[in-house]
């Protein structure tokens, strides 16, 4: 097993290399956004004093930090795997003794992760002498519990998405679908705005779903703005929601495979 | 004459096309539909901590939201889908027949794809302006609404321009498939007044990648910010980046036929 | 009276990067590229008469289709001089374009999503044909191709035959003088073949049209052109009547012999062996077509054999055999 990883890291990172000037392009795509509402709220936050407690430093190293968690807990598995079932050329790698989705297409997104990262230090250091976040709150131990909190947020997230990629087998539309689950993570991450400031009805659906685990949670977690009690039960509903997505992809996957054979695709 | 009878040739194709996705246009539509609703709410979320924004105010920032759909529609309804198909003519080798007609091949590589539902989109884009307008309750002047237009159009030559010398781009590194990235990842800057960024970010909006020439400026126009020479000014930086646009895509062309190695 | 195409020491050199494997390669490589020059056609001569058709043959890589694409005006040669219909190719002059067709069989120009007639009405367009002359090509092309059957169909419904039937057609509603065919029947099954084969010399008698077709198959040159030309390594190898050529490369079949215990005979005693990836179960040797029945007498004499087929061998080898000494 641990050959089998080893190679496919070896393929899917060569592979990742070679789309290296299309990375840059997709590191900048995906930078822009949080840029954006960083300026647009520290602009509001330095022209009012603050935001509902939240100040300009606030905000800046809110989305500083929130580069890094979405940098690590995102994926592209949608993109890597849709038109897989849809041009029948999963049908090569189903016949492989290896997981599509759980082994090879994993490591593709870990490879695809591994190698932006990379491109992304340099960007964000350079972001930070550009806003210059005061970090002095910032502790060690937050970082560290931030850590696996973000693996967490990448897996739950990774099999959500790879739900949804299955449902290819079904549809056409999944990237209709993917599109409305995006808005839903726009919507409920944090990604837009500290969740605080969010609308109350937001922030209270927001409790009931695994999208803040995403950016929300670690990004308070390396700020070192969590409670003890907090940060316990920021755990307990990953573990659950690790839980429920892993169900939530083997019923989609299963049944999609069944119905994949059956049409003969 | 000719020019249009071909402009409807590809639209009645296009309409063709979209007939064949009955489904996927609704559910297109209810997406954007989505979207629009994110958009305001997410504008009502800022100014439910604030009554400015860059010193602009509500009405105003729904007219730029108009004015950036504007832009957005343009980019949806011809550039991305030309963009696709533009590239995998590359991949694919369809290029050359493209090439091979005797057509302007900007002008084809520029029309061949027209995603009609989102006229659609336009109606909503002008909406949202007028009614943004009324908000504001300025007394605009017609002279005001006219150099809007005007900048307006301006902007969006310059990006279509922009846009033009990013695909060709493609006919020097072949593998360039994501060549409109940096264009559809800045175009979100669009949605806010470029006076809120930190300079950098403002000086790329307005001169690198000026989505905000397309949406701040005009919108600075309606409000009657701007002096008659900056009018000027910009109305002559369309004229020249479509000008320059054309020479790097028969530059482009050429490197594609080898002419140039 | 002056030639519909003339061809002068058309060259094309093309840079291709290199790139060797692994990490240090590629890094290197980002910075640096190394290119080397392949030279796809090298000073090749030859004059086409109007209403000629002209089977263009040779191995892949060979550079047909590089010399199709200069002929068509997508490529500019590095060096020499070709005129078709008193144009130079590469000016791309909307008068040439209009006059000349390039059908590739292995690109689409049709829109896969609606049916081919909308992409028609879209080529009338940029053609600028008018209505009657239109209809009237349109019925001609029907009465051959048997089009309107497929023409209400998306495209991407029609089977790899009916679609080719309708890219065909799409290049040829302007009435091209000249038409440039690069592998116009490749993946078509025989009948798909046949037709297409049929239609091109209808198609040639009647409207008098030049045709150069470059093609994977022999018998699509054989049915077609009274002359070849052939390329090998970009370089121009025989250029001439078919029935001169066949005496040049027919004397060879390919005997393919299935046997008991096949690796204890040695074969070289009949035939000269030959590599068969497709059909590993059989031993393949060569001989000289006027040998083919005393060889196979023997080889059935004396070993002992379970099937045999006679063919011709495939066209590549055949002008790698003929070409390369």
């Amino acid at each position: 097993m641990l050959l089998i990883i080893k190679r496919l890291w070896q393929v899917n990172w060569a592979e990742q290399w070679q789309y290296r000037a299309n990375l840059l392009m997709y590191l900048l795509y995906w930078l822009v956004s949080p840029i954006i509402y960083l300026a647009v709220w520290t602009s509001i936050a330095n022209q009012n004093g603050d935001v509902n407690g939240f100040t300009a430093n606030d905000f800046t190293t809110y989305y500083m930090v929130l580069l890094i968690c979405d940098q690590v807990t995102s994926n592209i598995v949608i993109h890597t795997f849709g038109y897989k079932i849809q041009d029948g050329s999963l049908s090569g790698e189903l016949i492989k003794p290896i997981h599509p989705m759980l082994t090879n297409a994993l490591i593709n997104n870990i490879a695809f992760k591994t190698l932006s990262i990379i491109g992304f230090i340099p960007i964000w250091i350079a972001l930070f002498f550009l806003f210059k976040p005061d970090f002095s709150n910032v502790a060690l131990s937050g970082i560290l519990l931030a850590i696996p909190a973000m693996i967490m947020g990448f897996f739950i997230g990774y099999l959500l998405s790879a739900a949804i990629t299955a449902l290819a087998f079904w549809t056409t539309r999944v990237y209709s679908i993917h599109e409305f689950y995006f808005a839903l993570i726009l919507l409920f991450s944090g990604q837009f705005v500290p969740l605080p400031l969010m609308p109350k009805l937001v922030q209270d659906i927001a409790q009931y779903l695994p999208f803040q685990l995403f950016l929300y949670y670690p990004i308070q977690l390396i700020l070192g703005k969590l409670s003890t009690a907090q940060i316990i039960q920021g755990f307990a509903s990953g573990v659950v929601w690790l839980g429920i997505s892993m169900f939530l992809f083997n019923l989609v996957w299963r049944n999609g495979v069944k119905r994949y054979s059956a049409v003969g695709a | 004459m000719h020019t249009l009878k071909l402009l409807s040739s590809f639209f009645k194709v296009n309409v063709q096309m979209s007939l064949a996705y009955r489904t996927d246009t609704v559910v297109n539509i209810l997406l954007n539909l989505m979207w629009l609703g994110w958009e305001l709410l997410s504008l009502n979320i800022i100014f439910s901590n604030t009554t400015t924004l860059g010193g602009w105010g509500f009405g105003e920032l729904i007219a730029l939201l108009g004015v950036f759909r504007l832009v957005n529609t343009m980019m949806m309804a011809l550039i991305w889908p030309n963009t696709e198909k533009f590239n995998q003519s590359i991949r694919d080798g369809s290029m050359d027949y493209t090439i091979l007609q005797p057509v302007n091949s900007m002008f084809l590589v520029t029309f061949s794809r027209i995603t009609v539902w989102r006229i659609w989109d336009l109606i909503l884009a002008i909406v949202l302006i007028v009614v943004g307008i009324n908000i504001t309750g300025d007394a605009t002047t017609t002279l005001n609404i006219l150099t809007f237009m005007l900048l307006a159009t301006t902007g969006t030559i310059v990006i279509y321009s922009l846009w033009i010398v990013l695909i060709a781009l493609t006919f020097w590194f072949t593998k360039f498939d994501n060549n409109v990235t940096i264009l559809h990842a800045l175009l979100d800057s669009g949605r806010y007044p470029a006076t809120v960024y930190p300079v950098w970010l403002r000086l790329i909006v307005t001169f690198i990648v000026p989505i905000a020439v397309a949406t701040t400026i005009p919108l600075q126009a309606l409000r009657g910010d701007l002096s008659p020479s900056q009018v000027v000014i910009f109305f002559f930086v369309g004229v020249f980046s479509f000008i320059i646009a054309t020479r790097v895509w028969k530059a482009g062309l050429k490197q594609y036929s080898g002419a140039s190695s | 009276m002056s030639h519909t195409i003339t061809v002068e020491q058309l060259s094309k050199t093309y840079q291709v990067p290199e790139r060797e494997g692994g990490f240090g390669a590629a890094v290197r490589s980002f910075f640096k590229r190394k290119y080397k020059d392949v030279k796809a056609v090298q000073q090749v001569d030859f004059k086409i008469e109007q209403g000629e058709i002209v089977g263009f043959l040779g191995p892949n890589g060979a550079g047909k289709t590089t010399t199709l694409k200069m002929l068509s005006g997508l490529l500019h040669p590095t060096g020499g001089k070709a005129e078709v219909l008193g144009f130079t190719p590469w000016e791309l002059k909307p008068e040439y374009l209009r006059a000349m067709t390039l059908v590739m069989g292995q690109r689409n120009r049709l829109s896969w999503d609606i049916p081919a007639a909308d992409s028609f009405l879209l080529n009338q367009a940029i053609y600028r044909i008018p209505d009657d002359e239109y209809k009237q090509t349109y019925k001609e092309l029907d009465e051959l191709l048997e089009l309107d059957p497929l023409m209400k169909k998306p495209v991407r419904n029609l089977s790899l035959g009916e679609r080719m039937k309708c890219e065909i057609a799409a290049g040829l509603l302007h009435r091209p003088k000249v038409l440039f065919l690069d592998e116009p029947t490749i993946g078509l099954d025989i009948t798909g073949q046949v037709r297409i084969r049929e239609f091109l010399r209808e198609y040639n008698k009647r409207t008098g049209a030049t045709i150069l077709l470059t093609s994977h198959y022999m018998a699509d040159v054989t049915a077609l052109c009274e002359r070849i030309i052939i390329i090998h390594h970009g370089q121009l190898k025989y250029d001439g009547g078919i029935t001169d050529l066949s005496h040049k490369i027919a004397p060879f079949k390919l005997i393919g012999i299935m046997l008991t215990d096949a690796d204890s005979h040695d074969l070289s005693k009949y035939g000269t062996p030959v590599q068969n990836e497709e059909d590993a179960d059989k031993k393949y040797i060569q001989v000289k077509a006027e040998d083919v029945t005393r060889i196979t007498s023997k080889l059935l004499a004396e070993l002992p054999v379970h099937d045999i087929t006679i063919t011709d061998p495939p066209i590549e080898d055949v002008i790698e055999q003929a070409f390369n000494q």
